[in-house]
């Protein structure tokens, strides 16, 4: 993330365009990969030589890529390298026990040590550091004394990025910036999208929704407990760690209001032009689903007797607004004969936590009148006890695979 | 029967179709919610009206506190006392640096006996709190600190306003009392939310100077309690407050840096002219930084020069002698020097041999200097503006400034720090100033500041 002295964005006509280097510029992805050479290069040096570098480069590389603000660019990219680094201690001598006997012998002297020798022999600061050098075996006390500041750190590892890589960071990074000044965001997604991933990290992120039908999908929109009593900044900063979550799904589109330099203005995107890449790798829950899915479709579609059930890909997000999640549905049965729809959801990676969450919800669904099944793995969770308990409350298990009847079954 | 739950900086009540303000009905999430801030008017207001309620919000406990430190409170210490006691334990004391604020919160903190939240602006008093407090309380109750690598909640906790504004609403229904220190912070328009996060029903705010330039001054009643008690530094100068004696000393570039100087100086005033700039107020200086950073040509070589130019001034070669000088005359003396940079403070911690203080400092070295030099086993220290804004350093018989910023603020509370009252004592403040650049100027601007 970038801090907000990086951040950089248009206003035009109240809304707001966000800087961005374009991945296909030659000169932008030079300079991008001689920001990566010199970190690489520093690999082992201290923090204040490559703040030093980076400094002087920064005069260098920034006017090639833009006349004005080429140095904030090169400042921003250096940041997300920063991020990338690694950092170690440079002594085996402890510098504060170092330091701390040199001023305790220079405050001893009846006055202050000489900076040269003199005629009166005074002692002097030679005198001191030499003393210091002998009882503590530490060649140089002067350059030791501050060793453990931040600047004489060592850049003990740097996980390097392509070019690329580093400029679709800067983007994405670009409009995260933006969005900490937001006081709320307004997403439309379309049919298509992940609904669930999109609800994981509202959760995570302890943002607070409001979900409405709209024409070919459901409009989200977000902000946090606060922003009830007037709209507030303070979500800013989460709805920018939102947005790499929205970007691993797609079709979307976006609108937030951002308080921008004591101004209104307006951030859109849209998903089928935004180009921007997540560096996020998504909840592992839905990693491990995905497969667990495919399968369970592959076995209904096997099944030689599913009665009167047709399983559809599911469509709907039912809200829990109290609980502030709501569940997403994998797949919609519908029984042909009665009419009767059956909502299931497959989890994937599961913790203690979320079956608990999941049985709740479950009762406060068939509350209003929804069927849900919930299907768990035996093998995705951390505990067989938590899970035969949750099996008690309604969840299917099941081994490797789920088969079509163990939801039959529970349908019937 | 109404229930109040604490919900992430916010006050929930259940159980009750309609509820006053500042309640709202939240159609989100389907609650009836205020902001964590109601909490004192709300339980009172039911007490009274004899509503049954439960309450499930409030996670604060009894804390037995008494100081270790025994201390008779001067006149003016008790006054305060009483008419924060008056006002229903909450409101905002306005004491001079030096007059001794953390100990009036100190005895509000026994007075009040609950978890307890205290609010600063930097680190460094972050880590001046912990060790007050942990001199005070520490056999009775663990102090805890958020903030600045530390993230340890305890029943008495010192934070930051950032960390405040980050964490209060995951913490916010702990403390029963918060004290906001340099509450002159707590308006600007970042931290004012604090507060709302925060169920404590009583607080205390200390400052030398609630006025804001911004007029936020006018939301502190509704933030931290209305102005209960107010001493001017006149109102207690020579009874309580040692008399000092301000020194200035000129000190003149040497033929390089004056060319140096000159150049930069050329540089910086062109942009000025070419975008027609005025120079004559802090905000001035931030419209400056903006411009240059966005400005079409020139800007970042503008940017630069200004850096360079005031590099010079701060750095004058003489000035380095100067200091040497007045360390030798005042070696007995307890000298705190005032650098304006960490890496100046570093550069001369390493030339004379003397500690240095900076926000980098972890907190227990900085604890172990600041004895130190109290019982006069170091005979000065150079410190950054870290001892800024009330961080105690008692019995400094000598402040030198080797270059400051043109703030008010800043200024009068430098002073402060030699200003500890202790019997037959004369301060002296040196001020180095740099002749024929701007720095007169500041200089005088900031003595007519305190005239």
């Amino acid at each position: 993330m970038l801090r907000s002295e990086h951040v950089m964005a248009r206003l035009q006509r109240g809304r707001l365009v966000p800087h961005r280097l374009s991945p296909g510029d030659d000169r932008v992805l030079s300079v991008a990969a001689e920001l990566c050479d010199l970190y690489a290069a520093n690999v082992g040096s201290p923090r204040a030589n490559l703040e030093r570098e980076l400094a002087s480069s920064e005069g260098e590389l920034g006017p090639g890529l833009d006349a004005r603000r080429g140095f904030r660019i090169v400042r921003a990219l250096s940041k997300l390298l920063e991020e990338r680094a690694g950092w170690g201690v440079p002594t085996g001598s402890d510098p504060y026990t170092l330091r701390t006997r040199i001023f305790e012998l220079a405050a001893a002297l009846p006055e202050p040590p000489a900076s040269e020798r003199g005629l009166l022999e005074a002692p002097t600061r030679e005198d001191v550091l030499s003393q210091v050098a002998v009882e503590t075996g530490v060649e140089n006390p002067e350059a030791t004394m501050y060793a453990d500041r931040q600047g004489a750190q060592l850049l003990a590892e740097f996980d390097r990025p392509s070019p690329e890589t580093l400029v679709r960071r800067y983007n994405v990074a670009q409009i995260q910036g933006v969005l900490y000044s937001a006081r709320d965001l307004v997403v439309d997604l379309a049919e298509g999208s992940d609904a669930r991933l999109v609800f994981h990290y509202v959760k995570l992120l302890g943002l607070i929704y409001e979900l409405e039908p709209v024409s070919g999908g459901y409009r989200l929109r977000l902000d946090g407990p606060l922003s009830i009593f007037g709209a507030t900044r303070k979500y800013g900063l989460r709805l920018a760690q939102f947005l790499p979550g929205l970007l691993l799904t797609s079709p979307w589109k976006l609108s937030a209001n951002v308080d921008w330099k004591n101004r209104d203005a307006v951030l859109e995107l849209d998903s089928e032009k935004t180009g921007l890449e997540s560096h996020y790798l998504g909840p592992r829950a839905e990693r491990e689903a995905g497969d667990v899915r495919e399968a369970f479709v592959r076995a209904w579609d096997r099944a030689k007797d599913t009665g009167d059930w047709k399983l559809r890909r599911g469509a709907e997000i039912l809200p829990f607004p109290e609980k502030k999640t709501a569940l997403v549905p994998d797949f919609t049965l519908l029984n042909t004969a009665t009419g009767e729809i059956v909502q299931l959801e497959i989890l994937g990676f599961w913790s203690e936590r979320n079956l608990v969450e999941r049985v709740a919800l479950l009762r406060e669904a068939e509350g209003r009148g929804h069927r849900l099944l919930v299907a768990a793995s035996e093998r995705l969770g951390t505990s067989q006890e938590a899970l035969s308990s949750a099996v008690d409350g309604g969840i299917v298990p099941f081994k490797e695979r789920l088969p079509a009847r163990a939801v039959l079954s529970a349908l019937a | 029967m109404i229930e109040l739950f604490y919900e992430a900086g916010t006050l929930v009540a259940t159980g009750s179709s309609t509820l006053p303000e500042p309640f709202v009905w939240d159609g989100r999430t389907r609650q009836w919610r205020a902001p964590a801030s109601a909490y004192r008017e709300t339980v009172l207001g039911l007490r009274d009206a004899g509503v049954p309620h439960e309450d499930r919000a409030a996670a604060f406990e009894k804390v037995p506190l008494e100081s270790r430190v025994a201390m008779e409170p001067r006149p003016y210490q008790r006054e305060a006392l009483g008419a924060w006691k008056q006002e229903g334990l909450r409101g905002v004391v306005v004491l001079p640096t030096g007059a001794g604020k953390t100990a009036v919160a100190v005895r509000a903190m026994e007075r009040v006996g609950r978890s307890t939240l205290v609010v600063v602006p930097t680190l460094a008093l972050l880590k001046q709190w912990y060790s007050v407090l942990q001199d005070a309380f520490g056999g009775m109750v663990e102090v805890g600190l958020l903030g600045g690598g530390y993230h340890e909640i305890t029943p008495l906790t010192v934070t930051t306003y950032d960390s405040a504004y980050i964490h209060a609403e995951r913490y916010g229904d702990r403390f029963a009392f918060v004290v906001y220190d340099e509450v002159h912070h707590l308006p600007a328009p970042k931290n004012a939310i604090i507060p709302r996060m925060l169920l404590a029903p009583y607080s205390l705010g200390l400052t030398a100077t609630p006025e804001r330039p911004d007029g936020g001054h006018e939301l502190l009643p509704d933030l931290a309690g209305k102005i209960v008690y107010r001493r001017a530094p006149e109102d207690l100068a020579g009874t309580y407050l040692a008399p000092f004696e301000l020194v200035r000393i000129p000190i003149e570039l040497t033929a390089h840096e004056r060319f140096d100087y000159a150049q930069a100086e050329a540089v910086y005033r062109d942009f000025l002219v070419k975008h027609r700039l005025p120079m004559r107020s802090p905000e001035d200086w931030q419209r400056f930084i903006m411009v240059a950073s966005t400005s079409h040509s020139g800007g970042r070589e503008a940017l630069l020069a200004a850096r360079r130019r005031r590099e010079i001034r701060e750095g004058a070669m003489r000035k380095g002698v100067t200091l040497e000088t007045l360390l030798r005359r005042h070696w007995d003396d307890r000298v705190i020097v005032f650098a304006k940079s960490v890496e100046e403070v570093y550069a001369l911690s390493r030339r004379f041999l003397i500690p240095g203080v900076t926000y980098e400092t972890p907190a227990r070295e900085r604890k172990e200097i600041l004895d130190r030099f109290r019982e006069g086993r170091y005979r000065a220290i150079i410190a950054s503006d870290v001892l800024n804004e009330g961080v105690d350093v008692p019995d400094a018989g000598v402040a030198v400034i080797l270059a400051g910023s043109a703030s008010r603020r800043e200024y009068v509370q430098r002073l402060g720090r030699i200003l500890r009252p202790r019997e037959g004592k004369r301060a002296i403040l040196y001020e180095l100033v740099t002749t024929q650049t701007g720095e007169e100027h500041t200089a005088r601007r900031r003595r007519e500041a305190f005239a």
